[in-house]
């Protein structure tokens, strides 16, 4: 687990010092009930599909993955080496949850998934990201999308 | 990535986090997020487990419906039941792997070793139909191939156009891990992440090498071999002297 008490000292201590942005404000967007939500996966594990460009470094930018993306399509290319992959290996869903996300459109828990989803790299600096998040939020929209979960590794 | 929770909801978009950090989580104030209480790499917990998983993420989603806040921070409360070694998972055969040797016998036994667990990792590809091999795009001798004439020194050339010869290095030693660590848990068992990486770090002539070639780069005049081996190749909790 996650605890820092469970990482290495000096691991645990880079964390928990990690600079984060100090924000001005603290947005708040609300909207409807879950079951009329399009929900998208943003994940900062730095995912790419399989032949397409992974990351390579720390790269700001972000890669898009289609709904119909398979499973075997899908690779890790973040830096870090500091996490765990033996669970993603297993099942992406540990990092990628698209298929949970799928039985609880189907189940009418939520309403619908998005077209695309996308992935970060996580250990870029989150200003360097701005830009391309801020640009992201335009595609999302475009897809209908009013709810994102984030996941990271 | 509460950052770009912060981004996406300036924007307009309503967001929800998974935290694995709470320290960085509670610096970035993100509007939503919910801290879970499993490995790093792992936010959704346990692997082929859709119930737990399906808990997650709905306890998760249910913060978008809060009508109070920002700032949300709540706490998953079940750890992952697969953070538990399995006493009954045995890992595939290699031969003892030595630390010891010249830089030429660890990168033969490297070389010698991959093809003795394509059995185990056919099993692999059997049972979960997907490889997460393949950001060198080489194929599994050609990489271990590639990796072991680093481990010799002899600093070989990219084999690939528009990747230089480091970032296909730190793309090989992935592949290898993940060649490995997918062999390794081929069969019934359900091994922990712990379990799998003492075996990889501690047991396998790749291991060995890989902790030889980091140690190599490190003394290299190259600063951008040493910036990728002292960071991206043996994970901090396996580097030897560290703990």
């Amino acid at each position: 687990m996650t605890r820092l008490t469970s990482l290495p000292p000096a691991q645990a201590e880079r964390l928990a010092a990690l600079e984060c942005p100090n924000f001005e404000t603290t947005p708040w967007v609300t909207g409807s009930a879950l079951s009329r939500r399009r929900v998208a996966i943003v994940s900062s594990a730095g995912l790419a599909v399989r032949g397409e460009d992974p990351f390579r470094g720390r790269d700001p930018d972000y890669r898009a993955i289609p709904a119909d993306t398979k499973p075997e399509e899908l690779l890790v290319s973040h830096i870090s080496i500091n996490f765990d992959r033996t669970g993603f290996q297993e099942d992406w869903n540990v990092v990628f949850p698209l298929d949970r996300l799928n039985e609880l459109a189907a189940d009418g828990v939520v309403g619908s998934v998005a077209q695309t989803h996308y992935s970060f790299m996580g250990a870029t600096d989150p200003v360097q990201m701005e830009p391309y998040a801020r640009e992201l939020a335009g595609r999302l929209k475009g897809d209908q999308v009013d709810a994102v979960i984030l996941s990271p590794v | 990535m509460s950052a770009l929770g912060h981004y996406l909801e300036e924007e307009g978009i309503a967001t929800v986090a998974i935290s694995l950090i709470r320290p960085q989580t509670e610096n970035t104030k993100p509007p939503r997020a919910l801290w879970v209480p499993f490995e790093l790499g792992r936010p959704f917990g346990p692997p082929n487990d859709p119930t737990f998983q399906r808990r997650v993420i709905l306890t998760a989603l249910h913060l978008l419906e809060r009508e109070s806040g920002p700032v949300i921070i709540e706490d998953f409360p079940d750890d992952d039941p697969r953070a538990q070694p399995d006493p009954a998972w045995h890992p595939p055969f290699v031969p003892t792997a030595s630390v010891d040797g010249s830089a030429e016998e660890l990168a033969a036994r490297l070389e010698a070793e991959i093809p003795l667990l394509r059995g185990a990792h056919d099993r692999w590809l059997a049972q979960n139909r997907r490889t997460t091999v393949g950001l060198s795009a080489l194929p599994m001798a050609d990489c271990g191939r590639y990796v072991a004439d680093w481990v010799r020194g002899n600093a070989p050339a990219s084999p690939r156009d528009g990747f230089s010869a480091p970032l296909i290095l730190r793309f090989a030693v992935d592949d290898v891990k993940a060649y490995y660590l997918e062999a390794g848990a081929a069969g019934a068992g359900k091994p922990s992440s712990q379990q799998l990486g003492d075996w990889f770090w501690n047991e396998t002539a790749a291991g060995a090498a890989i902790h030889a070639l980091r140690n190599a780069c490190l003394a290299s005049q190259d600063e951008r071999l040493k910036l990728i081996a002292g960071n991206f190749m043996v994970p901090a909790a396996r580097v030897r002297g560290t703990g």
